[in-house]
């Protein structure tokens, strides 16, 4: 097959999952459109180098993980600004005891995951945080959580990827004590 | 907290770093002798020592749901979006 007919097809059969994908990852549906018209013009031009070697939804994939950590670096240039005294006071000590709640009664994990309720529970508090931690997280997870790939990627250094790590974790933990936990 | 226990913690560790080094044992990119400071402290932080356990919690969760999670999108946005891209390249 000639190459335009080959990426017709891929644009035929690979938008949907590539527009979903970076729609979860970047929140935001004209940015999701903009970064896989990238992908299909950055696979049209580099075509030659696929070579068949893998399937082409794992090639486009890794084409638009890259091109989500160049829209990051150019969206967040500056040092991110982390601040924890919401959860902790001048000596660094917690400020609330919600945090002593036990989440045992609530079930395993996989029953909670079983639960939808919960998985949208779990959702809304992941959109709460600012997309330039919440791109990190998720990029975080996929990437397997391998540390140094991330932060160089996405050119935060490694005490900074620990930070956002940390801040967007004890949200989260926050938001599923009050709109979960507490009250079931 | 008790007065003691103020000391007690920022003698070892406060519980914001505490937390930060969670992360970084999370990701097996923590030091010995963090390591030992975090153990030290989670024996005797109960505040740390439940965070931990829910930490643990929020990273099996993420582990098995952020990877493969897509967000829908309405079947006629995307159809437009293989239109546009279709005329773009000019096949």
């Amino acid at each position: 097959m000639m190459k335009n007919e080959v990426l017709k097809n891929w644009i035929e059969q690979y938008s949907e999952p590539l527009l979903k994908k970076a729609f979860y990852l970047l929140s935001d549906k004209e940015e999701a459109q903009d970064i896989v018209q990238d992908v299909f013009i950055a696979a049209f031009s580099s075509y030659d180098s696929f070579g068949g070697k893998s399937q082409p939804l794992t090639w486009l994939m890794a084409i638009l993980k890259r091109k989500v950590a160049d829209f990051y670096r150019k969206k967040y240039r500056s040092e991110p600004n982390i601040r924890l005294d919401h959860f902790f006071d001048e000596t660094g000590s917690w400020k609330n005891n919600d945090v002593l709640n036990d989440w045992n009664a609530a079930g395993k994990e996989s029953e909670l995951l079983d639960d939808q309720d919960f998985n949208k529970t779990l959702e809304e508090c992941m959109e709460e945080l600012p997309s330039r931690w919440k791109i990190l997280l998720k990029m975080y997870y996929i990437e397997e959580k391998k540390a140094p790939e991330v932060s160089q990627e996405f050119n935060v250094s490694t005490t900074n990827l620990w930070k956002i790590l940390q801040r967007s974790r004890m949200q989260l933990r926050e938001c599923l004590e009050f709109n979960w936990f507490s009250r079931l | 907290m008790t007065m003691v226990k103020k000391v007690l913690h920022l003698l070892f560790l406060p519980c914001s770093e505490a937390t930060l080094l969670m992360e970084k044992r999370n990701a097996q990119a923590i030091s010995s002798k963090e390591n030992w400071k975090l153990s030290m402290h989670l024996m005797i932080c109960k505040w740390c020592k439940m965070y931990n356990k829910k930490l643990a919690l929020l990273d099996t969760l993420f582990k098995k749901t952020l990877s493969e999670k897509e967000s829908e999108i309405k079947e006629s946005d995307i159809q437009d979006f293989k239109n546009r891209m279709i005329e773009k390249l000019d096949f």
